[in-house]
């Protein structure tokens, strides 16, 4: 292979040469008389402004035998309020060039809208209109209701939900992060105007709320219009939910076989317990599990896809959430070799287990995710997001600034640690969606094997 | 309300302007053009490379070839051999990916700035000298079997809309999926492929862009060094255009494992260089972008009959399609969903839109035409996809101002001009008995 010149002189120069001129925008803090904190960042240079409110109330939050109520109480802020009508909320939104969205993750619920800054002032208020006082119309919840079960329905068409979906149940069973953020039919089906008025009661509020504001506008502006509308929300909540760690996975060595007789790929996931937000090991886990199955040129990609054509796509990564984590390989391969592909994961995982990454893996890895940082803070709303992830997690304000340079730090004894520590420690859970009376004649020795209906999954 | 339609026009052109201020433009001695745009607010670029091939540009027997083609691309060339190009790119701080569609081949890199010159190096060496091995073909051909189980013969949706392309063309090449049929991808030779190479991977047939933190002057000797040296080729072949007329609605039924019907209408509509090609751009978002659109509003929310609704009108080198697809509730019929879909398309062809809802329509044309260009990814895919599509890529910089002046009459006439009954094919997706 010949090497150019290029290649040579920045392979001297080393990876600490690309670390330069990341920063976020100056960051204006205040709080509102009614104690919501604001975070104002302006930045241009298109006049766009981007509004985010968050609010510790996310799926696991959902009341228990109540899946999904935290996503459905979301999805009905926009469908009235005590001002305007659902059809009035989308015409004001709309006619502006602006769009707003109501959902629930695991952790948070956010309300967003991104707007041509010339409209910052009606966005605000609405996203405070839609917040603080939905009105949950009868007949919007009735409609919203039926039309999440005719989703959730149509869902179950989908063979790689199907599989996340199941693979959240093997890894987490009845932790709150064990269902799905869009909820369960048998649940969705009891939903009441009063289940997501109490929730929005109960679960929304000022001092829990953080509301961050990124893109081109006066501080000025933010500051007045921010505390004109949100300056009299009081009460509420004081502090967030609190949620359990993880325990061993629930299926830890077992195989759960999704039946979809007439597929003929199988969707697969091997996954086991990772690592929470905030946790010391994340540097040294996201550089490991780069080179295992995080890029093109990774273990699990070459092993896979590039060697024996087995699947277009392998993955494997780090979901960390505010309490706890897991770690997954994703893919899917022909009927025929779901078993040959699964002990190629099986394999690749063990052997990073055992001995880590090479020097020269570790190397590229953190060119890669150096080098790539700063696609990360390219729109408002992605610069919004990062600054609510730095102070939702409790990051630490220096935490893009540092970021870069704490991958660097990273020694090949640590990425050989957390591989150790977080590459299925515990015998993995595998999920497998797929024609089952083909698959499961290939299962044999993986471990107890247990078969499930689609319908299950609702 | 309190926004004003009428100052936004000018005010976004102007931030359009501003966006794109500064582009320089070269076309080298053997045809390559080339636009470059600095961007220093953060220290990476963007490189997109357009290759004017895409499925149009094939033949039964070798359909997909675009495609498979576009995946070869990363398996070796001259100097940087089988696997080298995303190690010397990841390790550079990279990462690249592609895409093949009806009418490009799009190949673009993501980078820190300090390497761009890396990657100038990969994609001349891969468009001077590809090297196609038996082996690697071999392998990619799987992969690229999967990835049309995935995306077609496992997923009901793409069935659906390979089932109505097939039905809506019956002579031209937009008959056949982007993937290609699984029968073609097997038979795909490494001669066809190197034929294909040197039919279409000439640098008179491709743009490159490059935006972000650069030095235009200084970039542009960088491409003529790496780039000036690859010969040009004689220009591609046409693609004939010998679709007849539609004379009388299409219909076809396929039947998968699914909880709920859907439906996919298509009506052939104009190129992209043809002047109803904004009316329908404003005609698309009155219709079906945003809760408050109308097909949104009343086949969604008022008489709940889908749980999605959506319209696809892509801007396309030939005459193309607009494809409404409706994902149904599994109890709603799909005669009564189809009824309602043209009574709402009935209404545009009939009456003009409100003079708010053309205003709405228009602000949200030009607010996404804004949000396309915040990165440089952005950027350098709007820039590309207007000069291949539209002929030029200053077409960017009028937009807004030419969206502002289509009239509610102009929408209604290109309506009823394209939504003809006679001429639209409707698939259908059923459930079958098989399975759940």
């Amino acid at each position: 292979m010949r090497r150019t010149a290029v290649r040579r002189v920045s392979r001297r120069t080393g990876a600490r040469a690309l670390v330069k001129g990341v920063h976020l925008p100056e960051v204006a803090e205040f709080q509102t008389s009614g104690g919501l904190k604001v975070l104002f960042a302006e930045r241009g240079p298109l006049p766009l402004v981007a509004l985010q409110l968050w609010l510790p109330a996310g799926s696991a939050a959902d009341p228990k035998r109540k899946q999904g109520l935290a996503d459905f109480t979301a999805s009905l802020l926009r469908r009235g309020t005590r001002k305007h009508t659902a059809d009035q909320l989308n015409e004001v939104v709309e006619f502006c060039g602006a769009s707003l969205s109501c959902s629930a993750e695991e952790d948070f619920l956010s309300v967003r809208i991104n707007a041509p800054s010339e409209h910052l002032r009606p966005m605000l208020e609405i996203l405070a209109e839609v917040v603080r006082f939905p009105s949950f119309p009868h007949k919007e919840v009735e409609s919203t209701r039926t039309r999440l079960l005719a989703q959730l329905a149509n869902d179950l068409d989908d063979p790689a939900v199907l599989a996340d979906r199941a693979m959240l149940g093997a890894l987490w069973g009845a932790h709150p992060y064990g269902h799905d953020v869009v909820g369960t039919a048998k649940h969705v089906r009891t939903f009441t105007r009063r289940d997501a008025a109490t929730f929005h009661r109960s679960m929304f509020g000022p001092r829990v709320g953080l509301l961050v504001i990124a893109g081109k506008a006066e501080a000025r502006d933010v500051k007045a219009v921010a505390e004109r509308v949100f300056g009299d929300w009081e009460g509420g909540p004081d502090k967030a939910p609190a949620i359990p760690s993880l325990q061993p996975p629930v299926l830890s060595g077992r195989t759960l076989l999704v039946d979809k007789p007439e597929q003929t790929q199988s969707q697969i996931r091997i996954g086991g317990r990772g690592l929470p937000r905030g946790n010391e090991d994340f540097f040294a886990a996201s550089l490991m599990n780069t080179a295992l199955g995080g890029s093109f040129t990774s273990r699990l990609v070459e092993a896979i896809r590039v060697k024996r054509g087995l699947s277009y796509g392998v993955s494997s990564g780090f979901e960390r959430l505010m309490a706890a984590g897991s770690f997954a390989v994703s893919t899917f391969t022909k009927t025929e070799t779901t078993r040959a592909t699964i002990d190629l994961c099986l394999l690749e995982l063990d052997k990073m287990r055992r001995k880590g990454p090479s020097a020269e893996e570790l190397d590229v890895a953190k060119r890669y995710l150096v080098g790539l940082f700063p696609l990360r803070f390219e729109t408002n709303e992605a610069v919004a997001g990062a600054l609510a992830e730095i102070r939702l997690f409790q990051l630490g304000d220096d935490w893009v600034e540092r970021y870069r340079e704490r991958l660097l730090q990273v020694t090949v004894e640590e990425a050989r640690r957390v591989a150790r520590k977080y590459l299925l420690a515990e015998p993995p859970a595998i999920v497998v969606v797929g024609n089952a009376t083909q698959v499961k004649k290939q299962l044999s020795g993986l471990g107890p094997v247990s078969v499930m209906e689609v319908s299950q999954l609702q | 309300m309190r926004s004003s339609s009428r100052s936004g026009p000018a005010r976004l052109e102007g931030a359009v302007r501003d966006a794109l201020r500064g582009l320089v433009e070269a076309t080298l001695p053997n045809g390559l053009k080339v636009r470059l745009l600095s961007n220093r607010a953060a220290p990476i670029a963007s490189v997109y490379t357009f290759f004017k091939v895409g499925s149009r540009n094939e033949r039964p027997g070798i359909t997909g070839i675009s495609h498979l083609f576009e995946h070869m691309m990363f398996n070796g060339a001259k100097r940087y051999g089988p696997k080298q190009f995303d190690r010397v790119l990841e390790s550079h701080g990279g990462r690249s990916n592609a895409y093949t569609s009806h009418d490009m081949t799009v190949y673009h890199e993501e980078v820190a700035a300090e390497a761009l010159e890396v990657v100038f190096d990969l994609e001349s060496d891969r468009m001077a000298s590809l090297a196609i091995g038996d082996s690697s073909l071999e392998s990619e051909r799987e992969v690229v079997k999967e990835e049309r189980r995935l995306r077609v013969d496992n997923e009901p949706t793409g069935s659906l809309d390979e089932e109505l392309g097939a039905l809506m063309w019956k002579a031209h090449p937009y008959h056949w999926p982007v993937i290609g049929w699984m029968g073609d991808i097997e038979n795909i030779s490494r001669q066809d492929c190197e034929r294909y190479f040197h039919t279409y991977y000439a640098p008179n047939n491709a743009a490159v862009y490059v935006v972000g933190d650069l030095d235009p002057g200084r970039t542009l000797a960088l491409v003529r060094r790496y780039y000036g040296g690859i010969p040009s080729g004689p220009p591609a072949p046409p693609v004939v255009n010998s679709e007849p007329e539609q004379r009388g609605e299409r219909r076809a039924v396929i039947r998968h494992a699914v909880h709920a019907p859907s439906l996919m209408v298509g009506y052939h509509a104009p190129s992209a260089r043809d002047e109803d090609a904004l009316a329908l751009d404003v005609l698309q978002y009155a219709l079906t972008v945003g809760d408050g659109s109308r097909l949104a509003r009343s086949l969604v929310f008022e008489r709940p009959l889908v749980v999605g609704v959506s319209m696809d009108w892509t801007w396309r080198m030939d005459p193309g399609a607009i494809v409404f697809y409706l994902e149904l509730k599994p109890d709603s019929r799909p005669p009564s969903v189809e009824k309602a879909l043209y009574d709402e398309l009935d209404k545009t062809c009939s009456g003009r839109l409100s003079p708010r809802e053309l205003a709405k329509a228009k602000n949200n044309l030009k607010s996404h035409l804004l949000q396309g260009l915040a990165t440089n990814s952005g950027k350098a895919h709007a820039l590309g996809s207007y000069e291949l599509l539209r002929g030029s890529w200053r077409s960017s910089l009028d937009l807004a101002s030419r969206y502002e002046a289509i009239s509610a009459e102009q929408v209604r006439a290109a309506s009823e001009r394209y939504l003809v009954p006679e001429k639209r094919s409707v698939a259908t997706l059923l459930p079958s008995g098989a399975g759940r």
